[in-house]
């Protein structure tokens, strides 16, 4: 066989690989119907449904968008915190889905015209998936800050001003942009646990604050307020709320972690956990089992 | 409870709805096969039995001692004195609602040093209206075991204190509650294999904590806190949190001086404060009360009688600013009155009052009603259900089996209560004592803030979008203090039937026999005014303000209404005054918001505390709202007692026939008093009649109780009384950067949406606001959808309001004016504004038949 040919090859299946819609994770969920009041209360659904640490193993950044944003639900109130996160994560924002196929953001900027739909001709949806990219999280300091590698958007948009600095993550040069308090808080959807809370609110008192643009993340911009909860180590899964408005999901992903503390989770379920875990109790399920 | 409303946010919102509304599915989602189908072994923990629980460290000075002695004092046996000291101590769990949840999740903050700050102390309750714990200090007054108030984060020193301070910024602090001994087992109880077994869930869950200094107000130490970083918060400070509870202005950037430091949640405070149900409940003794309100003994304090001086509203607002919407919409009920569906908020204006509880044994029962609920068994059958039969895990026994009755019976008779003003809480005595820690935030995290209405979410296919029904059975297995407190509901019952829930009587406040008592109210108010007081209300008033109906007890014109139940151990009276029957809010014609209260309906948060039989209530037909708003057995108001009515003025549901009360505080930035009167046209009075300061003194409560009739009996001569927005609601949005001088808005997006002061605040709370973006939405994209829905009449306005808010977002408030009526018609939940109507039962009597009847009262 030619050997450039061999060589091509997993390239190949790679690119078929990538294009690829992935299935929807082999997990239950509770019924539910179209309405809000036909949804399981979180409590009884994980009473009725929890996940083992093998179904937690099924879901990945990429098959969470064949899910809905019921489903999306279930799955979050199935979490617990987990440990409070350290070092860069990639980003993946996760568009609430419409039964249309379509994520919503696409919906309101295609229905309506309005003016927080579209800023300055770009969709919201692309300010999105580039404000939830990337995250390296400073957990000793209590800090979160977005890592951005291209600010071309945000000149677009005209809310940078001048070169901001760059900071260091693993050896490179890179805008750490947005800088946001972290601490173990309320979630927005599921109160029976707490949450990672990034807050923005107070993004000023944070040290490497840049006005422009930091401030849009702030409380004098759309004050950005995320929630992550643990899916396994390494991979977390957030909500994203603009003044406590329900905004996006995204999952955070750090291939390191994931592989160098995944397998003890999957066999033992044990994690360390920084926040209130509540007091329903839960059940966990391992491989082992 | 949030900026919803007025925030470019809803604009966001309309486009996120407009969109969203496009995409309606069509099928429900079908769910994926069921994997890991749960068993039935729930792993509710059993804690240690008695002697093996944790006990508390014991403290240099015993905070229980004054409870015992009051117990003694009144002649409280165990079961009494133990539900005594849950009901003036338990917190329930709720320290984390009221640090955490309430702040973070419905986004209000409360500035607790504000509220408790020592060296306020004696401003304290002309203030909050809360009362002063005897038993704590001012660090560094004589006598105080706390020298500074460093030691005490700025807080009042108190028993147990020495114990708890050692554990703020640390783990393994034991609940004094640990230590409580329980009282007897009950050998008729079910769970009690005939008084054999305690199965009673640990006490340490009730969480006691030590006082804050203001009863009912409990703390616990902060194991989070981080003394370096609220140092560095608080400027070095420790004897203050002026640092946490500072406005941002410092900063210079205008929309700051609208910002708490307090919203920031990565800051941990010292102290987790939690609230007894004694924190409304307490109040001083209208037999015994204090010299000085400021420094109360504990011989001046009850746990029954309802504080009616409580600005328990303001309190939990305290950290929001007045020009905040929220502060506005809720912190504005009258003292004693507090809006207990503003946390779960239905989103109508109904506050009320605290509810007395006197003479609880004479209360009507409601033979007969349709209740579904979980009742005590012994055993569930091998097929059954969990979600009908369900046996606490690790226990002997320790069952509940769900069902409808019509049988239930209270204290031994058969029937039920009707407790709520409406005549909710209906279900039975124990659940309704069940529900009070619910209202003040037990198990919230756990059973119930995921049932609230989110006012944010505008998808109606999203969790949060309305209400839904919380799930007692799931709050019993998962919350840990609800099964402490459901464990000890008999003792706190017993503490309600014991010798401090026994009546106040007029003459034994004056210390005066009944004889002297009528002598100098018949030299008061004219010649035999009692007894011909007494015939006045047998024809006018004992319909409704008799327990003991004419076929049972006689003619009401030869009723004795002071005759003693000589079948009760201390023989108190046994007439409650009041049937406790529901009348039509109609028929009443007092402020009629609250009897649209709809937390127990169907469907909605607290369904499983209201009986099938309230709900089936039929509709008042001459309610002006929309049947929509007043159906599921809404529209009635329960019949009161009138037992020392001398001593609850002012009167009815929210206290708003009578003079308007206030604290006049020292510090002037508590003081909370609104000005209500308003003229024909409903503008505020340039001139208001002054307010009567807080006067727990009997003259001072028998002078309320005067003027208070006065009203009550000449509704004509009521000056009319109505809320208003008293500051500019100021409400900052869109992308604002500082460039070192000022805020510069972005995107060509207003920065600023302000409400002028004078807006009916009942208003603000009762606007639908999603139906309302719903309609508008389907007017100006789907006429015909609107059409099916039967609100054609509607489109051509809605249409023309979405076009004006499109066309000028920045106009929103103006827009809102002018359609005000149309809003109001369609999209609110109450429309009455004026506060102190109605009731004019007595108005056509006799100047002289009137101030009989107020004599004869003013016995009872």
């Amino acid at each position: 066989m030619n050997k450039k040919f061999v060589s091509l090859l997993p390239c190949a299946f790679l690119v078929l690989g990538c294009n690829r819609t992935p299935d929807p994770p082999a997990i239950a969920f509770a019924p539910y119907g179209k309405d809000y009041a036909s949804k399981m209360d979180f409590a009884q659904l994980e009473y009725a449904h929890p996940l083992s640490t093998v179904d937690l193993n099924k879901i990945t950044p990429e098959n969470l968008e064949t899910l809905d944003q019921e489903q999306i639900d279930q799955i979050y109130a199935r979490l617990t915190p987990g440990p409070i996160p350290d070092g860069a994560f990639d980003g993946t924002a996760l568009f609430p889905k419409g039964t249309s196929g379509k994520r919503r953001v696409a919906e309101i900027v295609g229905g309506f015209s309005g003016f927080v739909a579209n800023l300055k001709g770009m969709q919201l949806e692309k300010v999105a998936e580039f404000m939830w990219k990337g995250k390296v999280f400073y957990r000793e300091q209590r800090v979160l800050r977005n890592r951005i590698e291209d600010i071309g958007v945000l000149k677009e948009l005209g809310i940078v001003e001048g070169e901001p600095k760059k900071m260091e993550v693993n050896g490179k040069q890179t805008w750490l942009l947005f800088p946001a308090k972290l601490y173990c808080g309320q979630s927005l959807l599921d109160a029976r646990r707490e949450s990672i809370i990034i807050d923005y609110f107070f993004t000023d008192e944070i040290e490497g604050y840049q006005e422009r643009p930091d401030f849009v993340a702030g409380r004098r911009g759309i004050r950005v307020r995320d929630e992550i909860r643990m899916v396994r180590p390494g991979f977390y899964l957030g909500r994203a709320y603009v003044d406590k408005v329900f905004l996006l999901n995204f999952a955070l992903y750090n291939a390191e972690i994931a592989k160098r503390d995944g397998e003890i989770f999957t066999k033992t379920g044990q994690i360390n956990e920084d926040c209130w875990t509540g007091t329903q109790p839960r059940k966990t399920i391992t491989a082992a089992q | 409870m949030r900026r919803m409303l007025f925030a470019v946010v809803p604009m966001a919102l309309l486009a996120v709805w407009f969109g969203w509304k496009q995409q309606v599915r069509e099928t429900p989602v079908q769910a994926l096969a069921l994997a890991n189908a749960a068993g039935s072994d729930s792993a509710v923990a059993a804690e240690a039995k008695p002697a093996l629980r944790p006990q508390p460290e014991k403290s240099s000075v015993d905070q229980d001692a004054p409870y015992f002695e009051a117990c003694a004092r009144q002649g409280l046996n165990d079961a009494e004195c133990v539900g005594r000291l849950i009901w003036y101590k338990a917190t329930a769990g709720n320290d984390r609602f009221h640090t955490y949840t309430f702040q973070q999740r419905i986004g209000v903050l409360v500035d607790w040093f504000r509220v408790l700050r020592a060296d306020q102390r004696d401003d304290r309750f002309y203030a909050w209206g809360i009362i002063n714990d005897p038993a704590c200090c001012k660090p560094g007054d004589a006598n105080c075991p706390a020298k500074s108030p460093e030691e005490t984060y700025g807080f009042d020193w108190c028993p147990g204190d020495d114990v708890l301070l050692k554990y703020v910024g640390k783990q393994g602090y034991i609940d004094p509650a640990c230590g409580l001994k329980d009282a007897p087992l009950d050998d008729k109880d079910p769970h009690s294999k005939g008084g054999k077994a305690d199965q009673r869930h640990s006490p340490c869950d009730l969480k006691f904590g030590t006082s804050t200094g203001a009863l009912g107000i409990r703390k616990f130490p902060n194991p989070r806190f981080n003394l370096e970083q609220w140092k560095k918060v608080n400027d070095g400070q420790l004897a203050a949190w002026s640092g946490f509870s500072r406005s941002m202005s410092a900063t210079g950037i205008p929309s700051d001086a609208r910002v708490s430091k307090m919203a920031d949640a990565s800051v941990e405070p010292p102290f987790l404060i939690g609230t007894a149900c004694g924190s409304c409940h307490i109040a001083f003794d209208p037999l015994n009360p204090p010299a000085d309100p400021a420094r109360p003994q504990w011989v001046n304090i009850k746990g029954l009688v309802g504080n009616q001086y409580t600005r328990m509203s303001e309190l939990l607002g305290s950290g929001m600013a007045r020009t905040s919407l929220e502060w506005q919409m809720f912190a504005h009920p009258r003292p004693g009155v507090t809006d207990t569906s503003a946390i779960s908020h239905d989103q109508i204006n109904n506050p009320g009052t605290i509810n007395a509880i006197i003479n609880l044994s004479q209360r009507p029962l409601f033979k007969g009603e349709v209740i579904t609920k979980w009742r005590k068994a012994d055993a569930c059958a091998k097929d059954a259900s969990e979600d009908t039969c369900w046996c606490e895990p690790g226990r002997d026994g320790k069952c509940w089996l769900k069902s409808q009755r019509d049988d239930d019976t209270t204290l031994g008779k058969p029937g039920v209560h009707h407790i709520l003003k409406g005549g909710e809480d209906s279900i039975g005595g124990l659940e309704a004592i069940q529900r009070v820690y619910f209202n003040i935030g037990s198990c919230s995290e756990q059973c119930w803030v995921n049932h609230l209405t989110d006012l944010r979410q505008v998808d109606p296919e999203q969790r949060g979008f309305g209400q839904t029904p919380f799930n007692i059975g799931q709050c019993r297995r998962d919350c840990p203090n609800f099964r402490a407190i459901e464990d000890r509901l008999p003792e706190i019952l017993a503490f309600f039937l014991s010798a401090e829930g026994d009546a106040t009587d007029l003459a034994a406040a004056k210390s005066k026999t009944p004889q002297a008592l009528a002598d100098e109210l018949n030299h008061e108010f004219g010649e035999n005014a009692v007894e011909r007081g007494r015939g006045v209300f047998a024809e006018n008033c004992a319909r409704c303000h008799s327990s003991i109906p004419e076929s049972e007890g006689g003619v009401f014109k030869n009723r004795d209404f002071h005759a003693v139940d000589e079948s009760h151990s201390r023989k108190i009276r046994k007439d409650f005054l009041g049937n406790d029957q529901a009348t039509l809010v109609s028929e009443v014609k007092t402020f009629r918001c609250r009897a649209l209260h709809s937390n127990h309906m169907a469907g909605h948060l607290y369904h499983e505390y209201g009986s099938e039989t309230l709900r089936q209530r039929g509709m008042d037909p001459n309610v002006p709202e929309q049947d929509k708003f007043k159906d599921g057995g809404r529209g009635y108001y329960r019949n009161v007692s009138l037992v020392n009515a001398w001593a609850h003025a002012p009167f009815m549901h929210n206290n708003a026939i009578g003079p308007e009360i206030c604290g006049k505080p020292a510090n002037k930035e508590n003081d909370f008093f609104r000005a209500r009167y308003v003229d024909e046209t409903g503008q505020l009075l340039a001139e208001q009649p002054q307010c009567l300061r807080y006067d727990p003194s009997v003259s001072g409560r028998f002078e309320l109780y005067k003027r208070s009739m006065e009203q009550l009996l000449n509704p004509k001569q009521r000056k009319p009384a109505k809320t208003f927005t008293d500051y500019d609601v100021i409400v900052d949005i869109g992308l604002r950067y500082w460039d070192g001088k000022e805020e510069k808005p972005m995107f060509n997006m207003p920065s600023q949406i302000v409400i002028p002061k004078g807006a009916h605040a009942g208003f603000l709370n009762g606007l639908l606001h999603k139906q309302f973006v719903g309609d508008m939405f389907l007017a100006k994209r789907h006429p015909d959808r609107l059409e099916a829905a039967g609100k054609k009449e509607l489109a051509s306005e809605l249409t023309a309001i979405a076009d004006a808010l499109l066309a000028n977002p920045s106009k929103f408030v103006d827009v809102f004016k002018d359609q005000r009526e149309f809003i109001q018609k369609n999209y609110e939940t109450c429309m009455e504004e004026i506060e102190n109507g109605g009731h004019p039962f007595g108005e056509d009597l006799p100047d002289a038949d009137k101030k009989a009847l107020t004599a004869f009262l003013a016995t009872l």
